[in-house]
């Protein structure tokens, strides 16, 4: 796992599974899809002379940024995927994610209410889960998503018995 | 269930609270029914014969006013029975109450996981010497239970009962059998020397408690440590900026209506101008008499004209606290304290989450003694003035490096922290200046963070997360290297702080770990 500069040092992030690109890329085509047939209208009534007013550049222009966008937001989520890490450690867990906007966020086992394990189905279909940790806070609410189905049991075992030992109110 | 869970009794609220809550509906069928069926009557008597024949139905006077009383008895109906079927107990550990007719709801709050107490009194509810009371719990995601409406003095006995059971004064021990109300003093009972001396008539006369026997909590004594004298309150609201805005707007309308002859005309104007009166009334009547007073059972705040509030945050509550100072309100020297408390959180909250709505530095250094008794440092006066008005690196403070200037001009010597034993103190702000006291205990989590402004010029920043309310608490663009060991190291500070600091029962003996 490659070293930003925002990482604590002498900490091995563990990956999650390189499948969980497939699941991103599920939703990345059915959110793309549907943006595109949208702006895709326009450009239909136009051709067809429903609409032969609207301005051919607008029609073709809208399209092609949001194609480039949505395309280049297809390339990097394999890195995206890659960015993301967890690291256990005795009082406090930490994960990191992103590429443009890096952040690293670490949750104290004492403050943990419960930790959930969430299935969609295309998760279920490669065998994936994912792993959300709930504090008092609804920002500190962490999610490690992407996690093979033996691992996400095992780290909601772990977490659990772990935020149990230090577990106390808010 | 222990023995005390099953035996404290089901109490009703006070049968008048339906009309309470309902009296708007009651007016308002009164007068819109009133007003028609006397119009329709007058109006019928008045017709000539002849109309008359043309309307196919003529509403009777008799038809009318029994249908309306029809209507009266079944809104009463409804209210008797939502009475009826609201119960509520309260046993040694838990808060029960029982609502609903059709679809019941019973909900159980915690007693040792009190957030904070509130008695709020709407004007009608005063007139009837009546009281709700508001129980926050930050207890498996349930928000507040609310008892409303009950008397008064039942609802003071039923906080300070419910406070120090929280506090852990294990007085059903001493109760005994249902009938037996111990004395608040008696020698061994297992409170602190504090709570144990107080003499009776310290507080209020102990108030005869609810039927039934139970144990009497008196209420803690309190000492007055701030308060916000009505003329500053008004000076205050008028000097806000966003009504110095609304003024200049007015003004440049004025001079646009005299420049253009009267064709943009500032008259344009005045119906929105009249949206800000109620604003201002509403601060004016909710900061009103507002007094913040410190007592064993934690900060009080009571505050209001017509509508008053009293509220009880129990210590070690507070999630975070913000003062903050604009640009007016320097001239002045006044502050503003705001506070993040678990279940206040943030849309109604406004002014519940307002520890002083305006006051001098002496009454903001009064009110952080009692939410942060332990600041960490010696010199806690100095350290809250460097960070609220200060900038450089006095009293500890590390601010940005000089590359954050291209990102924050002004404020990058001002932005930066300071580290004590027990809290993290972050300023920003230039023109609002303003200062966040996170303590290590109540962080829930950290983010360090590094967007692609920040990543050339080797920033980061920190945000740290609490309970919701109106404060998020951050650090912005640090160097790389203070942003990361500040991250570790309030990581760890964080984690080491919880395992000393946990209690519940914030008056017993810490007894474990």
């Amino acid at each position: 796992m490659p070293q930003e500069p925002i990482d604590p040092q002498g900490l091995v992030f563990q990956r999650v599974s390189p499948a969980y690109a497939k699941v991103r890329l599920v939703g990345w085509a059915i959110s793309a899809l549907v943006t595109w047939a949208v702006l895709a209208v326009p450009l239909v009534l136009m051709l067809t002379g429903v609409w032969s007013g609207y301005p051919a550049w607008l029609a073709w222009g809208l399209l092609g940024v949001v194609v480039v966008f949505d395309v280049v937001r297809m390339a990097i989520i394999p890195r995206q995927v890659r960015a993301i890490g967890y690291a256990e450690r005795d009082d406090d867990l930490l994960i990191r994610s992103g590429l443009m906007f890096q952040q690293v966020l670490v949750v104290p086992y004492g403050r943990m209410q419960y930790v959930d394990v969430a299935v969609g189905p295309i998760d279920r279909a490669l065998g994936l889960c994912k792993v959300q940790l709930h504090t008092a806070s609804t920002t500190a609410k962490a999610e490690i998503p992407g996690l093979p189905s033996s691992e996400g049991t095992r780290l909601r075992e772990r977490l659990s018995a772990r935020g149990e030992a230090r577990l106390a109110g808010l | 269930m222990t023995e005390a869970e099953e035996s404290a009794p089901w109490r009703r609220v006070h049968p008048v609270s339906p009309m309470v809550r309902g009296w708007l509906v009651v007016v308002a069928f009164l007068y819109f029914f009133g007003q028609n069926s006397l119009n329709n009557i007058f109006s019928a008597g008045e017709l000539p014969p002849e109309a008359d024949k043309d309307w196919s139905f003529t509403p009777s006077v008799l038809l009318v006013v029994a249908g309306g009383i029809g209507i009266l008895v079944l809104i009463m109906a409804g209210f008797f029975l939502s009475w009826y079927f609201t119960k509520y107990q309260v046993t040694a550990r838990h808060v029960h109450v029982n609502s609903g007719v059709v679809f019941r709801q019973q909900r159980q709050a915690r007693i040792d996981r009190v957030q904070a107490i509130d008695i709020v009194q709407p004007l009608v509810a005063r007139i009837f010497g009546l009281a709700e009371l508001k129980f926050e719990v930050a207890d498996s995601g349930s928000t507040a239970m609310r008892l409303a409406y009950i008397k008064l003095d039942a609802a003071k006995v039923l906080r300070n009962d419910i406070l120090a059971r929280a506090a852990g004064l294990k007085q059903e021990r001493e109760a005994g059998p249902a009938g037996v109300v111990p004395a608040p003093g008696v020698p061994g009972a297992e409170g602190p020397a504090a709570r144990s001396a107080e003499p009776a008539s310290a507080g209020p006369a102990p108030a005869p408690g609810p039927a039934g026997g139970e144990p009497v909590s008196p209420e803690a004594p309190e000492r007055t440590v701030a308060v916000v004298p009505p003329p500053r309150l008004i000076a205050a609201t008028l000097l806000s900026p966003w009504l110095a805005a609304v003024l200049l707007f007015v003004l440049s309308m004025i001079v646009a209506t005299v420049a253009s002859d009267g064709e943009i005309s500032f008259f344009f104007v005045l119906p929105g101008l009249i949206g800000v009166v109620p604003v201002l009334w509403g601060q004016f009547n909710q900061g009103y008499n507002f007094r913040a007073a410190m007592s064993e059972d934690g900060l009080r705040l009571s505050y209001g004209l017509l509508e008053t509030s009293h509220q009880t945050v129990p210590p070690g509550r507070v999630q975070a606290v913000m003062v903050t100072q604009g640009i007016i309100w320097r001239r002045f020297g006044w502050y503003k304290v705001v506070v993040n408390v678990a279940g206040y959180g943030n849309q109604e909250g406004a002014l519940r989450s307002t520890l002083l709505p305006v006051g001098t530095r002496q009454d903001v250094l009064n009110v952080l003694s009692i939410v942060l008794p332990e600041p960490g440092t010696e010199r806690p006066a100095e350290l809250v003035g460097a960070g609220i008005g200060g900038s450089g690196s006095a009293e500890g403070f590390i601010t940005s490096p000089r590359s954050a200037r291209w990102l924050s001009p002004f404020a990058y010597r001002r932005q930066g922290f300071a580290v004590t034993d027990t809290a993290l103190f972050s300023r920003a702000g230039v023109l609002t200046h303003s200062l966040v006291i996170i303590p290590h205990e109540r962080i829930q989590g950290i983010f360090l963070t590094q967007g692609p402004l920040n990543r050339p010029l080797g920033l980061t920043g920190i945000e740290f997360c609490t309970t919701d309310g109106p404060i998020s608490p951050r650090v912005k663009q640090m160097s790389l290297r203070t942003g990361r060991e500040l991250f570790m190291s309030q990581a760890s500070r964080a984690a080491r702080a919880r395992r000393l600091k946990d209690r519940d029962h914030w008056l017993e003996e810490e007894n474990h770990e």
